[in-house]
């Protein structure tokens, strides 16, 4: 009964009418925040036992043992003695605002026709109405990546807060890279004819490497001219890979195809590479360390790839990367509305990989946040980042701590409620539970 | 061109041309004579008239008039004797598409009085289409053999076979008997009809098909004509045989076999080994095929680990199959079917002889019992006089390496394989070309496969083109490959040596002459490679990597000082102990001595829980989905367990010790599902519960076909109105199918009145109504919930679980009032349209309601971590930990019915234990081991050395496969293939744009 009573309090201040939409983004900060008496867990490995931690205008300005942290004149200190704060969780690589319903093919918007598209953007599809964001934000994901899906060069994605009216206000990070698949050194086969499924060589892959080649020479070659005409959208999305300003994302998963792809981007010029997948990065972790590297592994909930394989290998395989040196972030790729679990899958890293939670915290924040180039802003407690953080009953990496009670983005305090709490509390009506 | 010589079978045909009958009476004198495995006469006489043999012995007396043949040195064996050919059947095309992408075809295409379902062919008469085919009559022939039992391969059940020869004179003498066998197999063949669409689809198919054969007989025939079904009553009769692809098949095909008091006689598929002690209590006898895979090319290693464990040493073990099969005294016959190449046939056999298989039962395999198998050893299979002549005539033991076969008989016409009387004309000649020394010509190998040798300038060593027949020989060379130039001679044998006219380059006619200067008569350089080893490493159960050698043995243990989570009114206990003994947990309490001879595991710091049990699992199945109708109610997970399933394994990992295998949710009524205990390694049976007897239902978008793409509209029903109308109509027949049997068996003298028909799918339903079967039903939202509950209670059967139930809390007061339990995913919903409203508090609700509630799967992976979606129920809507747990462990054994023996830690339940590093609700909780009934199936530590030793065993054997690669020994791509046999539903799943693939969601 007693967790009834603590959602109920949650949700007070909602009318009854305003039932069928999201709850409206929070407000802009007006005045210093202090929140103190909380155990913080900073996100560089780093916790303060009852600390608190200021912040104004959207900005830390103050992180420390609660002693120590001054209260601003005008400031709102909020005793949460006995809670935990987290840097709010970021969630990469993932198809959030861009679909709805998986069945439903009218809200499905992340697959473009066509195999090289670099010029198709998630920025402006994303939807902030999306009823999947707020159970995403309710368990701690603060920060999203939109990915575009499909063709050899899927489009590029952008980076959203969890909170906004509309795409424009939400945006982190405006077309931080261009999605690549590298062509798969094994595919699978199904045959029709007698219902098995085949694992082999892939053949074919030469085909989409030399396409590859081309297409990024062209692309550099076109970079390098001030006023192009005539003007080719493709070339021109792809300029900001040559100039360091945007990531490649390359989907590889096969060590060979993790080699091969990153030599390919590294030869055509891309300043900043970032590996999606990596199943089998751990076999490769001396290379990806000497060239810096970093991997955004896929859902850890997953079954072992081979039937010899060490069954908690996919558990294991973001501490094996984080031990060997190489920057690991963990997501739920393209599976949006289980991205609401993202800190369980850095509990689990925890639990079978000999990471401490603190580490594995890490993998959700500060490592995602370097990743997509917002380490600046996000992913860590740190003076002078973006006040993005969460309150939480306990252990946000455990299901039975992650109780998030308040969460601010950009120093805003969020409105936590979503569609499935309201269904909550009308059938708790019902059943005379309130 | 046919040769018709003695046409004594075709006495009613009109001649062309004057008569040509010869009494065929030859006598083989001086032969080793083999006249059966057991028997072997040297210097022994056969005298064949008719066809026949007539007499086999030492004191043979030879009338006049006959023509003998002198075989001092040589053998002779009984032709061989082939059980699984289709020779001379009409090629048979597979059905077309697949996929789900055609229009479903829900009726036969077959016109005629036929029966309904188009894989179903007792009516197709082997003895009707056989036409014989001199080209695959000599490919047999070639390789000994002399009789063949040729059905249709076609259909699961594929009518009669005929027993011919391979002779080639015309069908009416080669045909022995024109309804030898039965035939069945799991496989459509070219059926294009939807049903059925999976394996257990298969065999209810089959079995139903067998009981209306019955009624048919019994008084059906009076209803209706059918000639399918008359066609099996003639047939079933004859020596069965089924057609299984591998070990678990041959075990289902026995099994269908029991029920109807048929032994079949099973087609392997050479991986008899893996399961060698089920498959001989089955008693069945096997026919085993000799199919052995090549080595695969693993020099590159990346490339190398996508080849299993599994196929690394089914490679290694298959020659052993056989032996194996000898060994454990299972009754098997040979065949070449599945063989690319027959020519393999000999290499592969005598392989099989050199891993152990004894030579005599190897002829037995191809002789004897193959013959007694279809009735027909009173005339092949053996030399005894009476018998038919088929034999073959070999230079030595038809199994050394070196044998040739020089002439099969078949029906007294003999064939020639290799000239019988080639001269040995093996030695070293000298050359001369027009009269002038031209080097020296060496003839080596065996007097019927001799081999050339040119020597021209003592160095250069030339290997002519030959051809030796009927004594003339011709040799062609290149003296010279850079010159270029062909030398073409002709001659003959003449006295020691040859001679003749040749040809040179420039065009001039020589005269030429070889003379014997040596003669050599040993045999061909003799293979001075070692001997190979024949050592293999264990088989394993399952056999897969994380197989063992042996099963893990139920052990007497003490678990000392654990936090234990008993799941009973004692609740949570503090540093107490459990004591397990044969099998059971035999105390739970504080200070327990250790029983005499147990093992003491300290639990300091850890927690023990009973095992989770997934109410809703598809792992260790073959086969998920019978979507073919709207009900297949008659169709039984059971009969599709697959004990080889990693996903077993990896679920003990996750604590899992019993999961209940349910149909998928293609359709209206599912099917029966099964129960299992996790006891890797062990066979099917010993991991089916059978006490559990429960039904899948589905409701909602998947078995009204939504998201199955355009071509599924044909199939009702395809609205949440229709499927309520399916199960009234359904129950509604089922309840006067029950009252029918009823009024039948109380009339005790059964006079005057037919039995009912029995049909296997009404009952499964029968049995819901007599409260024997539990639903298990997939639901989604509250209007078809509400529905489902309302035809139930109409009807007055009872639901037991709703399962997935997303909105079951919008109807948890209903389900309460009824007493139904609710089984769920903690967190799922998005992923179609009628999930959109599904909410993680509703387990939290259903529970506060008073529903007993499950938390489950569904899926492989979800399965290994059941325990933290049951700790979701924790953070959504506040369940007390306690009873978060019982939703993995104690509720599904409620909605089981085996909560009397598992589900919780309790004195005389069965020991399914799993021992925690922490809070099994924690995420960061791992077992230390997973316990099943007193064993230890998953132990941490010996995960950790099993992986070591997996990746050696790995090693030994990719270097052997190497060191084959190096001697130039064939090899295959390295590639995995997972034989399931998906559904074309889950097919559909697949391809069709975001519709997830799992069975059931």
């Amino acid at each position: 009964m007693k967790r009834y009573k603590l959602i109920a309090g949650l949700l007070l201040g909602l009318t009854a009418g305003a039932q069928a939409q999201n709850p409206a983004p929070a407000k802009p900060q007006t005045k210093p925040v202090v929140l103190t008496g909380a155990t913080i867990h900073v996100g560089n490995g780093e916790v303060i036992q009852n600390g608190a931690i200021a912040f104004d205008k959207g900005i830390i300005t103050q992180v420390g043992p609660a002693a120590s942290v001054t209260s601003p004149s005008g400031a709102e200190t909020v005793d949460v003695k006995g809670k935990h704060i987290f840097p709010g969780l970021i969630s990469l690589n993932t198809t959030v605002g861009l679909q709805e319903i998986a069945s439903v093919r009218a809200t499905l918007d992340f697959y473009e026709v066509g195999e090289i598209n670099p010029h198709v953007r998630a920025l402006v599809a994303y939807n902030t109405d999306s009823e999947v964001i707020p159970t995403l934000r309710g368990n701690g994901i603060l920060v999203s990546q939109a990915v575009p899906q499909g063709g050899a060069i899927s489009g590029s994605s952008s980076v959203f807060y969890s909170d906004g009216w509309n795409w424009e206000d939400a945006v982190l990070k405006k077309d931080d890279g261009i999605w690549l698949s590298w062509p798969a050194f094994l595919a699978g086969n199904f045959d029709n004819e007698t219902f098995t499924y085949s694992i082999k060589r892939n053949d074919k892959r030469q085909e989409v490497i030399d396409l590859f080649k081309r297409t990024f020479a062209e692309a550099k070659a076109y970079a390098e001219i001030a006023n192009p005409s005539p003007v080719n959208l493709r070339l021109e999305a792809m300029k900001p890979l040559f100039a360091g300003t945007a990531n490649l994302y390359i989907r590889a998963d096969y060590a060979k195809d993790i080699i091969e792809s990153i030599r390919f981007a590294q030869e055509a010029g891309v300043k900043k590479i970032v590996i999606a997948g990596g199943n089998e990065s751990y076999k490769v972790t001396t290379f990806l360390k000497e060239n810096q590297v970093p991997v955004i592994i896929n859902t850890t909930h997953r079954l072992p790839e081979g039937v010899d394989e060490n069954v908690y290998l996919p558990y294991e395989l973001p501490g094996l990367l984080h031990k060997a040196g190489v920057k690991v972030a963990i997501t739920y790729a393209d599976e949006w509305w289980r991205t609401r679990n993202l800190g369980f899958l850095a509990g689990t890293a925890s639990g079978f990989s000999g990471v401490t939670s603190e580490e594995a915290l890490q993998f959700v924040t500060r490592n995602a946040a370097d990743i997509i180039g917002a380490g600046q802003q996000v992913g860590t407690l740190e003076k002078g980042k973006q006040a993005s953080l969460l309150v939480s009953d306990g252990d946000i990496l455990d299901m039975r701590g992650n109780m998030i009670q308040a969460a601010y983005i950009r120093g805003g305090k969020v409105n936590l409620d979503d569609k499935q709490k309201r269904l909550y509390e009308k059938y708790k009506n019902k059943y005379g539970k309130k | 061109m046919t040769l018709a010589v003695y046409c004594h079978a075709q006495e009613t045909f009109p001649r062309n041309g004057a008569y040509d009958e010869r009494t065929g009476r030859y006598a083989f004198t001086n032969a080793t004579i083999v006249v059966d495995p057991k028997t072997t006469i040297e210097n022994a006489t056969m005298l064949i008239e008719d066809g026949v043999i007539r007499e086999t012995g030492k004191q043979v007396k030879i009338p006049a008039g006959t023509v003998t043949v002198d075989l001092k040195g040589k053998f002779i064996y009984a032709s061989l004797i082939e059980l699984d050919s289709d020779y001379g059947m009409p090629e048979v095309r597979r059905a077309q598409g697949g996929g789900g992408r055609q229009t479903p075809q829900l009726e036969s295409n077959k016109k005629g009085a036929f029966g309904w379902n188009q894989a179903i062919q007792p009516e197709t008469d082997a003895g009707t289409l056989f036409t014989p085919d001199s080209k695959k009559a000599g490919d047999l022939r070639k390789i000994g053999f002399g009789t063949v039992l040729v059905h249709s391969h076609d259909g699961i059940v594929r009518g009669n076979g005929a027993l011919v020869t391979l002779t080639d004179e015309p069908a009416n003498k080669a045909m022995l008997n024109s309804k030898a066998s039965a035939h069945f197999s799991f496989g459509k063949g070219s059926s294009s009809q939807t049903y059925p669409s999976s394996g257990m689809g298969v065999v209810a198919l089959l079995r139903q098909n067998y009981y209306d054969a019955d009624w048919y007989a019994k008084g059906g025939n009076k209803k209706e004509t059918n000639l399918s079904l008359e066609a099996f009553n003639q047939i079933k009769v004859l020596p069965s045989f089924f057609e299984a692809s591998d070990k678990y098949s041959i075990l289902r095909a026995d099994k269908i076999g029991d029920e109807f008091g048929i032994q079949y006689i099973i087609r392997g598929g050479g991986d008899e080994y893996q399961r060698i002690q089920e498959i001989k209590a089955s008693k069945a006898t096997l026919v085993l095929p000799l199919v052995f895979p090549d080595a695969y090319d693993v020099t590159d290693p990346w490339d190398a680990e996508v080849v299993t464990m599994s196929q690394l040493k089914h490679w290694e073990l298959a020659p052993r199959n056989a032996s194996e099969v000898a060994k454990a005294e299972i009754p098997f016959a040979l065949t070449t079917a599945g063989l690319r190449n027959k020519a393999d046939f000999w290499k592969n056999l005598r392989t099989a002889i050199e891993y152990g298989l004894p030579k005599e039962r190897a002829l037995a395999a191809l002789t004897t019992l193959p013959a007694s198998l279809v009735k027909a050893d009173s005339k092949v299979g053996s030399l005894k006089s009476g018998m038919l002549a088929n034999f073959i005539i070999t230079s030595g033991d038809l199994f050394s390496k070196d044998n040739v076969i020089y002439e099969n008989w078949i029906q007294g016409k003999k064939f020639v394989l290799t000239a019988l009387d080639a001269p040995d004309i093996r030695g070293t000649y000298s050359l001369s070309l027009n009269n002038q020394p031209a080097g020296k010509l060496q003839i080596t190998g065996s007097p019927e496969k001799p081999e050339y040798k040119i020597t021209v300038q003592d160095s250069i060593k030339i290997t002519p083109k030959a051809m030796l027949a009927n004594a003339l020989l011709t040799l062609s060379y290149q003296q010279d490959k850079k010159v270029g130039g062909t030398t073409r001679l002709t001659g003959w044998l003449s006295g020691n040596g040859f001679s003749g006219e040749g040809v040179l380059p420039d065009g001039t006619v020589i005269p030429w002459s070889a003379a014997l200067t040596e003669k050599n008569t040993t045999v061909a350089a003799a293979d001075t490679a070692k001997p190979k080893s024949k050592e293999t490493g264990p088989i394993v159960y399952p056999f897969v990597g994380y197989g063992n050698e042996t099963l893990p043995a139920k052990e007497t243990v003490l678990i000392k000082n654990a936090t234990i989570w008993t799941n009973e009114k004692d609740g949570i206990l503090q540093n107490a102990d459990v004591i397990v003994q044969n099998g059971k947990i035999a105390k739970v309490g504080k200070g327990l001595a250790a029983p005499s001879g147990a093992r003491t595991i300290d639990g300091t710091g850890k927690h023990l829980t009973s095992g989770i049990i997934d109410e809703h699992s598809h792992i260790a199945l073959f086969s998920i989905n019978e979507g073919g109708q709207s009900s297949s109610a008659e169709v039984r997970m059971s009969d599709v367990i697959n004990p080889d399933d990693i996903n077993i394994y990896r679920q003990l990992a996750g604590g899992v010790t019993a999961s209940h295998l349910l149909h998928g949710s293609a359709n209206s009524i599912g099917g029966q599902s099964a129960m299992i205990k996790l006891k890797w390694g062990a066979s099917q049976s010993e991991m089916l519960i059978p006490q559990v007897k429960t039904i899948k239902f589905a409701l909602g978008e998947n078995v009204k076909q939504s998201n199955w793409g355009d071509v599924q509209r044909v199939r009702f029903p395809q609205t949440r109105m229709g499927v309520e109308q399916i199960y009234f109509d359904h129950f509604l027949r089922a309840k006067e199918y029950a009252a029918s049997w009823k009024s039948y068996n109380a009339n005790a003298k059964k006079t005057n009145i037919a039995p009912p028909r029995r049909d296997i799918e009404l009952d499964a339903l029968a049995e819901i109504l007599a409260n024997e079967r539990f639903i298990t039903c997939h639901s989604y939202v509250q209007s078809e919930i509400n529905m489902l509950m309302h035809v139930a209670d109409s009807l007055k059967f009872r639901i037991n679980t709703f399962t997935h139930i997303l909105e079951g809390y919008k109807l948890a007061d209903g389900m309460q009032k009824r007493g139904i339990g609710g089984s769920t995913f903690a967190d799922w919903w998005a992923y179609k349209m009628e999930v959109k409203e599904a909410i993680p508090y509703n387990a939290a609700l259903m529970y506060h309601e008073g529903v007993t509630v499950a938390i489950n799967s569904d899926d492989a992976e979800m399965a290994r971590r059941l325990n933290q979606e049951a700790a979701k129920t924790v953070e959504y809507g506040g369940v007390p930990e306690e009873e978060a747990w019982k939703m993995v462990t104690l509720n599904p054994a409620k909605l089981l019915h085996v909560d009397d023996r598992m589900g919780s830690v309790k004195a005389g339940k069965d020991a399914d234990l799993v021992l925690w590093n922490a809070s099994p609700l924690s995420v960061y909780a791992r077992p230390d081991f997973t316990m099943v009934e007193g064993a230890i199936y998953f132990d941490r530590k010996k995960d950790e050395e099993k992986q070591k030793s997996i990746a050696v065993e790995r090693e030994r054997l990719i270097q052997k496969m190497l060191g084959e690669k190096a001697e130039g020994k064939p090899t295959q791509k390295p590639e995995a293939t997972k034989p399931h046999m998906w559904h074309c539903e889950d097919v559909v799943g697949i391809h069709a744009e975001h519709v997830d693939i799992h069975a059931g969601k």
